[in-house]
């Protein structure tokens, strides 16, 4: 990084665990009178918490940082609280940082039982945060189920119509997910200790990873990738994410999307990638047709789409799809523009469900077909929604677009070496279909005629925090587009590092 | 010392996007004064810059001034940016910012009435001008894809600029929104190919800097087919961006924009992005002679069918969208036609192909600076029409040359120019597109295609002058039609004097090709490598022989008169009544020409049936199969959860049976057990 | 001396007298008092097997279950009074809210 932080934080990966707990318990003491209060309390922890998020950035190295104490400790099993920020997880910290504070801020006019919502959502940050730090695989999964109770309640308390309905099929859907992973988790630690003391830190395991066989890993590979890949989530294992995203409030959505779908890719990543090598040989023709599944049906399904949030929802499987074709490619480049398509994706369907958001709130509905002509009432709205728009189907100039060109291009290498070039035809038509289905839903909703089907006398535009949120987010995404080596330089190390060990170069 | 600054050309029209951008609301105009001084800036800065490099004898040795810094890296694959500077760039830049800064000027008159929506406008224009420059010297594909896409998106917001609340009301905006949409897909659709292309060039050459791509060598090292392919791809985004072939139904409707942003997007700047590209990339197209072959077809049949399309139009500015693909079509055919022989004349080692291929190159981008010029004048002369009458159809137009003189004298003159009338602009650059593309019939076994492509150039030649004319004399000259009564007179002073300023270079730049204008503007190979300004015109006297000893160009110039002749009797004299040919507009082609050969109506087919259709499967299968399955499911669990709960009865007695009958049994499974695993 | 069997067969009949008033009676007063019969016949067999065990630990448990089933009775007893206030009854068969 162009600047070093001239000095140490001691416990730094703790106080990004801890700041957000005691953030979530003072918070919920804000109830009653102090209500109104709470989002203050709320922000001034979630803030604080950022901005340690983005001083790590600029930490010289970060290997100083590592935390590890002894945590349960009996005869034949060690877990320990091992935390650890490397290339594959810096920028998710940040992200996390970023948008759990900007979403605290977008929904700074929340009336309903604030208390309860503003620590909700530093909850989830300490699981998020838990989940991209853990270097211990008990730990891990503790912390990937933190991140679920929170966004259950988040749905089911705060949620829209069906929110029940959504917050189960969510819970669900992920629980099983999450404990077919903790049975791979199981037999990776109990594999790697062979008969000794299974020792769950990423360390011990990854140091055993040698002894295992071949079919050992490619049944493994299975499991995890299956526990992992739900939450990304893949076609036919999606259908929670657009229910549990209409229903979700804003900011749920934003979490969720921008940072818990993230969960997945980044376990794929970091453990079946780092793991399990020659399973990922192994799974890798598949692993690449669910990736162009996920990209084509998504994108496809956006067009269908008559919920603004829906559609957003729909086009992250699209997107996650991208990420899912890359990591397959099982290259440097590959991995890298993996991690930075997530980084982007976060950042940019952040703006796309805040908007969404935001047009449900102001405007009174989200349905795609009611809307129409409302760019000269809502001005900011509207440019707010063109701008996310605009990242999301790859305009060059913006994050987005570095991302889909680096995760393209390691895809066309990867065509190239099993000789089916035609394949690069799949991602070249779901860009194609992307721009055309936000350019339409922007036409039908904003654009054109002026609707007579709703009440406009109660739209109102973007209220100040919104907009500073929203703001906040597009500046990143120009940002980290028209310099994208701010990013992509984190990740290069450990992309290229891994892919030596997967073989493939 | 100025070549160093190119990097400022592109910068400052930037700083302004910006500035507009956040603080237009509260400049005089919505900011339009610092829009135009961006622009002036940027022409004087491009001025400089191309004086030094035509003077300097320090570059005229590989013809080209590069510098660039990493930006980023893919794997090893280092992405840079920077600047490449050559003749081409030069020309670009050139008459991109001049003609930007005109209609600029002539915007503060014109959009005068938007209000705050000015802001919008100048920001976007602003943008739009960052684009078109940074293409012109940009040094590499992906930072040129890069502008290349800025320049699509500030199209689409401007085509779209009355999207919503639109003068004319409701049905407009509907309209303007539809086409702006349009407009970005359909370019969308060759920009992904121009992607492909890249990942191609790429993965072959390990670069995308011109500098390694163009490489002879590199090139030699490539696999042919390889090389095509990308060519091909390449050439797919300049289809999208340039409107040929069969993408070209969005350029009509993209006239639902602001007539200025017609001029500069849609006729002087974004749509000759894709005429640069090809000339960029000329040395790579020039290694396939089919790529080449392909380009000129391409051109061929799009110059022609958009002169059809425009013959019967009635809107002022669709006939004008119209000649502008039909010229843009023109171009292709060139350097098309060039790149043919040149790709021919390397194969065989022919220099003399080589060199005849090279005025194929000239003969393009002649044709278009000149098109630019008398095509922004067109426009430009049209919206001062619109803005006047308040209507683009041109049957309520006609005698308004009384009223608006300097309007419609420029515009005659600009009608001259694009129709070939000797010794206007357009006439040099025609002449030569026309005698290129003759002669690359000569060659090859495919070159015969090019001999039909001649043939329909020059019919082309012919309604082009006919349906210029038959414009200006409707809205000029004949009897007054309903807006035309509305017409209070001649525009204000920043409208007219860009078009003054504008028919001078329409009527005269064309001549630069006698003062040695292709001596700058040619490609040739020297010390083994491709040059873009190998400095050996034909001379004055050499392309006057050219031109006017050949009978072919008195053919053309005979049918160009003849077109004037037929248009000014139909349409200003009105002795022969048009609608006599067309059974008052019930014949076939008549109706073919006016659905544009039904070219919409398919691609709305295609596309509804390729987007909504499959959409509408997928969400079928979604809700239905999935998520069908996966409620079913649920509903199972739960529904025998239901019925087992029934046991619940709430009567404790009930309970206390169970509990009795269960430890009988539990008791006789005891004793079982001990007997008969002979327990105590 | 009195067999063992004795009253092992007394323990059993008394816990099967209090298991049948438990599931055939419908007042709960009865229902209570059943169930202390049966707690009652446990109590007998500890006391028997600590008698001929001469082992004390039995005795130790009866006094434990003893208290235990007073504890119980005044539960018990204390919900009855409620339901009885709540529903007029003390009937089993009419307390069954607790139902799907």
């Amino acid at each position: 990084m162009f600047f070093d932080l001239p000095f140490e934080i001691p416990y730094l990966l703790t106080l990004l665990l801890v700041l957000p707990l005691v953030g979530a318990v003072a918070t919920l003491a804000m109830g009653g009178e102090r209500q109104k209060y709470a989002k203050y309390v709320a922000g001034a922890f979630s803030g604080i918490t950022m901005v340690l998020s983005i001083m790590l950035l600029f930490v010289p190295d970060l290997a100083v940082y590592n935390e590890s104490y002894p945590w349960i400790e009996t005869a034949g099993i060690r877990m320990s609280y091992i935390l650890t920020v490397d290339g594959l997880s810096i920028l998710m910290v940040f992200l996390t940082g970023i948008l759990v504070f900007l979403s605290t801020v977008f929904s700074a006019r929340e009336h309903d039982r604030p208390h309860y919502f503003f620590a909700l959502i530093l909850a989830m940050e300490v699981g998020l945060m838990g989940v991209y730090m853990a270097a211990d695989y008990f730990l891990f999964y503790v912390m990937w189920e933190v991140t679920l109770i929170p966004m259950y309640f988040m749905i089911s308390w705060f949620g829209g119509p069906r929110r029940h309905y959504a917050a189960i099929k969510f819970f669900i859907y992920t629980h099983v997910a999450s404990l077919v992973m903790l049975i791979g988790i199981f037999a990776i630690v109990f594999g790697a200790a062979g008969g000794g003391i299974a020792d769950f830190s990423f360390e011990a395991v990854l140091a055993g990873s040698a002894a295992f066989s071949s079919t050992f890993q490619t049944l493994v590979f299975g499991l995890l990738f299956f526990g992992f890949a739900v939450k990304m989530p893949i076609v036919p294992f999606h259908t929670w994410l657009p229910d549990a995203h209409t229903e979700a409030p804003t900011a749920g959505s934003v979490l969720l999307a921008g940072v818990m779908l993230k969960m997945g890719s980044y376990g794929i990543i970091r453990v079946c990638l780092e793991l399990l090598p020659e399973g990922a040989q192994a799974w890798q023709t598949t692993m690449v047709f669910i990736g162009i599944l996920a990209m084509i049906y998504g994108a496809y399904a956006c067009i269908a789409q008559k919920d603004l949030k829906k559609m957003v929802a729909f086009s992250s499987i699209s997107h996650m799809g991208m990420v899912m074709i890359s990591m397959a490619c099982l290259s440097d480049i590959g991995i890298q523009f993996a991690v930075f398509q997530m980084f982007a994706h976060g950042l940019i369907s952040a703006v796309l469900f805040m908007v969404a958001g935001a047009t449900g709130h102001n405007i009174g509905t989200r349905e795609i077909p009611l809307l129409g002509g409302l760019a000269g009432k809502v001005p900011v709205l509207a440019a707010f929604m063109m701008f996310g728009f605009l990242a999301s189907l790859g305009l060059p100039g913006l994050v987005g677009f570095w991302a889909e060109f680096g995760i393209i291009f390691s895809f066309y290498e990867y065509t190239i070496s099993i000789d089916m070039i035609w394949l690069i035809a799949f991602c070249l038509i779901s860009l194609l279909l992307t721009a055309g289905y936000y350019l339409w839903a922007m036409q039908r909703s904003m654009f054109g005629r002026l609707t007579e089907k709703i009440d406009l006398s109660h739209i109102h535009d973007l209220s100040r925090p919104e907009v500073i949120a929203l703001g906040a987010t597009c500046a990143l995404i120009a940002l980290f587009g028209l310099w994208p080596d701010l990013a992509l330089g984190f990740i290069k190390e450990y992309a290229s590092s891994l892919a030596l060990s997967l073989g493939v170069v | 010392m100025f070549v160093e600054y190119t990097w400022l050309v592109p910068l400052v029209p930037m700083l302004c996007f910006v500035i507009i951008g956040f603080f237009g609301k509260k400049m005089p105009h919505g900011g339009g004064p610092l829009a135009i001084f961006g622009a002036m800036f940027a022409f004087l800065i491009s001025a400089l810059i191309s004086y030094e490099f035509f003077t300097s004898a320090a570059y005229s040795s590989p013809g080209y001034v590069t510098e660039q810094i990493t930006w980023f890296s893919i794997g090893s694959f280092d992405i840079n940016i920077g600047y490449y500077v050559d003749s081409l760039a030069c020309l670009m830049m050139l008459f991109a910012s001049f003609i930007s800064t005109l209609i600029f000027i002539y915007s503060i008159g014109y959009m005068h009435n938007e209000g705050v929506k000015r802001r919008r406008y100048f920001a976007e224009v602003s943008l739009f001008l960052t684009g078109m420059l940074g293409l012109a010297v940009s040094s590499n594909f992906l930072e040129m894809f890069v502008f290349w896409e800025a320049m699509g998106l500030c199209s689409y917001l401007l085509i779209g600029f009355w999207s919503f609340t639109h003068p004319n009301g409701d049905d407009a905006s509907d309209n303007a929104a539809s086409a702006a949409k349009k407009a970005f897909l359909v370019t969308r659709l060759g920009d992904v190919c121009l992607m492909g292309g890249m990942f191609v060039l790429m993965y072959e050459f390990g670069s995308l800097d011109y500098t390694a791509v163009f490489d002879t060598a590199a090139m030699a090292s490539v696999d042919p087919n390889m090389l095509m392919l990308g060519s091909l791809l390449i050439f797919g985004g300049v289809i999208g961006k340039s409107a040929q072939f069969p993408l070209l139904d969005w350029l009509p409707d993209a006239m639902a924009g602001p007539t200025t942003v017609s001029a500069l997007i849609h006729a002087a700047t974004m749509v000759k992005a894709g005429v640069y590209l090809v000339a960029r990339c000329f040395p790579l197209f020039a290694q396939n002679p089919e790529v080449m072959l392909f380009v000129g077809v391409i051109g061929g049949i799009t110059a022609f069918f958009a002169a059809t399309m425009a013959l019967n139009n009635m809107n002022i500015k669709k006939v004008l969208a119209y000649s502008t693909l039909s010229q843009l079509g023109y171009m292709f055919l060139a350097l098309g036609a060039g790149g043919y022989m040149m790709a021919l004349g390397l194969q065989s080692g022919d220099s003399a192909l080589i060199a005849a291929g090279a005025v194929g190159y000239t003969a393009g981008c002649l044709h278009m600076a000149n098109h630019a010029f008398f095509k922004a004048l067109l426009f430009l002369g049209s919206g001062s029409v619109i803005h006047a009458t308040g209507t683009e159809d041109m049957r309520e137009m006609g005698g308004l040359h009384s009223k608006m003189k300097i309007t419609s004298i420029t515009m005659l003159i600009g009608s001259l120019s694009i129709a070939g009338f000797p010794l206007f602009s357009g006439f040099w650059s025609k002449e030569i597109v026309l005698e290129v593309a003759m002669h690359a019939g000569d060659y090859g076994a495919e070159g015969y295609l090019f001999l039909v492509l001649w043939i329909l150039a020059i019919i082309t030649a012919f309604m082009t002058a006919f349906y210029m004319f038959r414009m200006w004399f409707m809205t000029f000259k004949g009897k007054p039609g309903h807006g035309a009564e509305h017409c209070h007179g001649e525009s204000p002073k920043s409208m007219t004097i860009p078009l003054i300023i504008l028919s001078v270079f329409a009527a005269a730049l064309g001549c630069i090709i006698l003062f040695g204008f292709d001596d700058y503007v040619t490609i040739g190979i020297h010390a083994g490598q491709f040059q873009v300004g190998s400095g050996h015109g034909h001379g004055f006297m050499g392309w006057l022989e050219d031109i006017f000893l050949s009978a072919y160009t008195y053919l053309t110039v005979a049918l160009v008169l003849i077109a004037i002749g037929v248009a000014y009797v139909m349409y200003s004299k009105m002795s022969i009544n048009p609608g006599k040919f067309n059974k008052d507009g019930n014949s076939l082609l008549y109706k073919a020409l006016s659905n544009r050969w039904w070219f919409p109506r398919l691609y709305d087919q295609i596309g509804w049936k390729m987007g909504y259709g499959v959409a509408k499967g997928v969400e079928f299968v979604d809700t239905q199969v999935i998520d069908g399955t996966v409620n079913a499911l649920s509903s199972a669990v739960a529904g025998s959860g239901d019925s087992m709960s029934k046991v619940q009865t709430g009567n404790v007695r009930d309970y206390a049976s169970v509990v009795v009958i269960g430890i009988v049994v539990l008791f006789a499974v005891m004793l079982l057990l001990f007997y008969f695993m002979g327990g105590a | 001396m009195i067999p063992i069997e004795v009253y092992l067969v007394f323990a059993a009949v008394l816990f099967a007298i209090g298991a049948y008033g438990v599931m055939v009676k419908s007042n709960t007063i009865v229902v209570l008092m059943c169930i202390e019969l049966m707690l009652n016949a446990a109590n007998i067999n500890f006391i028997v097997f600590s008698a001929f065990t001469t082992d004390v630990l039995g005795q130790v448990f009866v006094i434990m279950t003893i208290s235990v089933a007073a504890a119980e009775v005044a539960v018990g007893i204390a919900i009855l009074l409620n339901a009885y206030k709540l529903k007029n009854t003390t009937e089993a068969d009419s307390l069954t809210s607790m139902r799907w």
